[in-house]
């Protein structure tokens, strides 16, 4: 049987990049990537797998393109990184720009098919491997190298500059004192328990969340800070197109900031990849054997602050509502119990999701691929039927997405399928149900 | 590239629905195009100082303006933005604007 021919995709950062190859690049390239870089990981992987298939079952990509064999993980694999091993680097550009597609496209390295392989390999590690090569010969969607290029200039993701960034902070401080009267965003305060550091799009376009953040550590009585500099974003789609040298630029960067500040912990806002670029991705590239400050996704802040009763929690939130676990930090860090901790705390009517926890799938657009921008939009959200389906079972009204790619991949999600959801970070539900002391409250 | 039909009018937009060039956008575009964003009737004098700040802010700087400095000029409270565009700032505002769809987490 034919296959099903692929709709054509018009992406500069492919179709323009790959006129620049030559063969003896493209081999050049490939060798070093597969004999300095993954060497000895790379054949462990290759020698293991058995190609029993255990894999597909466990992609929402494959699942939601009717069991396609080229959307499983193997098959992914297959068409890219086995092609490039027997070849012996000798491919062309238009392999090249194919494996981009796979690669950066239509795989979330999402790690959920590494947890149904007999035998654990890592998928991702091998479509990050892909990327690899393929960033490394300039090949890349062109919206996700916009973003790499704002890293590597700004250090943050969405070219926004000190003063902004400053005046931004000061604004959402002010803000936030219309709820509550001694709300404060502390900049640049040495020795403070707690640095927090946030990713680009919340400065530049959903400064709420600042506000937001300003009354819960306030109410809380945290002692928290800000910098002011270079450092505060914690993002890094670097880690995703296969630019591991700004991906370390930045990781760096974020760690110089806390220690600049002395603090005891950096805390960060609700993003799974920049929790995953922080703690593992970033310092592993770095060679350092564990992060040098310990790291805190909001999940686990929220928990803990709730747990211990640094925030009260008054009238709950009432329409039925669901909740979307970031592969990052779910998967990645097992804060699964965490989270239901505090959707329950918050709500009275938390309508869980099956799968869940590590079992649960990813939102398509983690691991970069939203960041391929609008060319790829149609793709990802064909590639998530499941996802849909997976709300809709719920019956929820609301869904709360603690990372900002799976807020905006289901956003997406909920209008292609008409689910008529609504998408909030946790944050944004804490505030509505949150005490505010008497004392504490605007007039 | 998608086509998108617009009280009689056909646009190239992208896959999020984003105009693909900026000189192909007119007034018309955006009233037609505020009822799939999420706002009935006529759009305001306001919506209209928020388009064309976002417009002249693009055509200068060649990128979205910080939400600060949106609100800073126009002196609009963030709540505002969201009252008016109920799909945001960059997904609402800057769509109607004509502008590309912002690159990053968004």
């Amino acid at each position: 049987m034919a296959e099903p021919a692929r709709s054509i995709v018009v992406d500069p950062g492919l179709d323009e990049t790959i006129k620049k190859l030559t063969p003896e690049r493209i081999e050049s390239t490939i060798k070093k990537v597969l004999t300095k870089e993954a060497a000895a990981r790379l054949k462990v992987y290759m020698q293991t797998c058995v190609h029993c298939g255990l894999c597909a079952e466990a992609c929402h990509f494959y699942l939601s393109h009717d069991k396609d064999p080229r959307f499983s993980p193997v098959g992914k694999v297959k068409q890219t990184l086995w092609e490039i091993v027997r070849k012996k680097g000798k491919v062309d550009g238009e392999f090249i720009k194919n494996c981009s597609r796979i690669a950066h496209t239509e795989c979330n390295v999402c790690r959920r098919c590494s947890m149904y392989c007999p035998f654990g390999i890592d998928m991702a590690y091998l479509l990050l491997l892909v990327r690899r090569i393929c960033a490394q010969l300039g090949v890349v969607p062109q919206y996700l190298q916009d973003t790499v290029n704002s890293h590597a200039v700004t250090l943050n993701q969405m070219w926004v500059k000190q003063d902004e960034w400053i005046d931004t902070l000061q604004w959402q401080e002010e803000d936030a004192q219309d709820e509550v009267k001694n709300a404060r965003i502390p900049l640049d305060v040495e020795g403070a328990e707690i640095m927090y550091s946030v990713i680009g799009p919340e400065p530049k376009f959903l400064a709420q969340l600042l506000g937001n953040i300003s009354m819960i550590m306030t109410v809380a009585g945290m002692d928290w800070t800000m910098p002011s500099f270079d450092g505060w974003d914690n993002s890094n789609m670097a880690m995703y197109s296969g630019d591991f040298e700004t991906m370390a630029r930045v990781e760096r960067k974020h760690y110089e900031a806390a220690f600049k500040l002395k603090a005891k912990k950096i805390v960060m806002g609700e993003c799974g990849h920049a929790f995953r670029g922080a703690v593992y991705d970033g310092s592993k590239w770095l060679s350092w054997k564990q992060s040098p400050v310990p790291v805190i996704h909001a999940i686990q802040f929220y928990y803990e602050l709730i747990r211990d009763g640094k925030i009260k929690i008054g009238k709950k939130f009432e329409k039925p509502i669901t909740v979307q676990d970031p592969c990052n930090v779910v998967r990645g860090r097992g804060l699964g119990e965490m989270l239901r901790y505090i959707m329950n705390a918050v709500c009275e009517d938390f309508r869980d999701v099956s799968p869940r926890f590590e079992h649960n799938y990813c939102c398509a657009a983690g691991g970069g691929v939203i960041n391929c921008g609008p060319p790829w939009k149609k793709s990802r959200v064909e590639g998530n039927r499941v996802k849909a389906e997976q709300f809709k079972a719920t019956g929820a009204e609301v869904v709360v997405t603690p990372c900002h790619n799976c807020h905006s991949g289901i956003e997406d999600i909920v209008d292609y399928y008409n689910l008529g959801m609504h998408v909030k970070f946790f944050s944004e539900i804490l505030v509505e149900v949150m005490e505010i002391p008497e004392d504490m409250k605007a007039e | 590239m998608p086509e998108l039909e617009l009280g009689g009018n056909t646009y190239e937009v992208d896959e999020d629905g984003f105009l693909q060039q900026l000189d192909k956008w007119n007034p018309q575009f955006a009233q037609d195009y505020a009822p799939l964003e999420g706002i009935d009737g006529e759009l305001t004098e306001d919506h209209w100082k928020l388009i064309n700040y976002i417009r002249d802010y693009y055509e200068e700087y060649g990128i979205a303006p910080m939400i600060r400095k949106l609100c800073k000029d126009c002196k609009f409270k963030l709540k505002y933005i969201y009252e008016m565009f109920p799909s945001g700032p960059a997904k609402g505002a800057c769509k109607l604007a004509g502008l590309s769809k912002p690159t990053g987490c968004v």
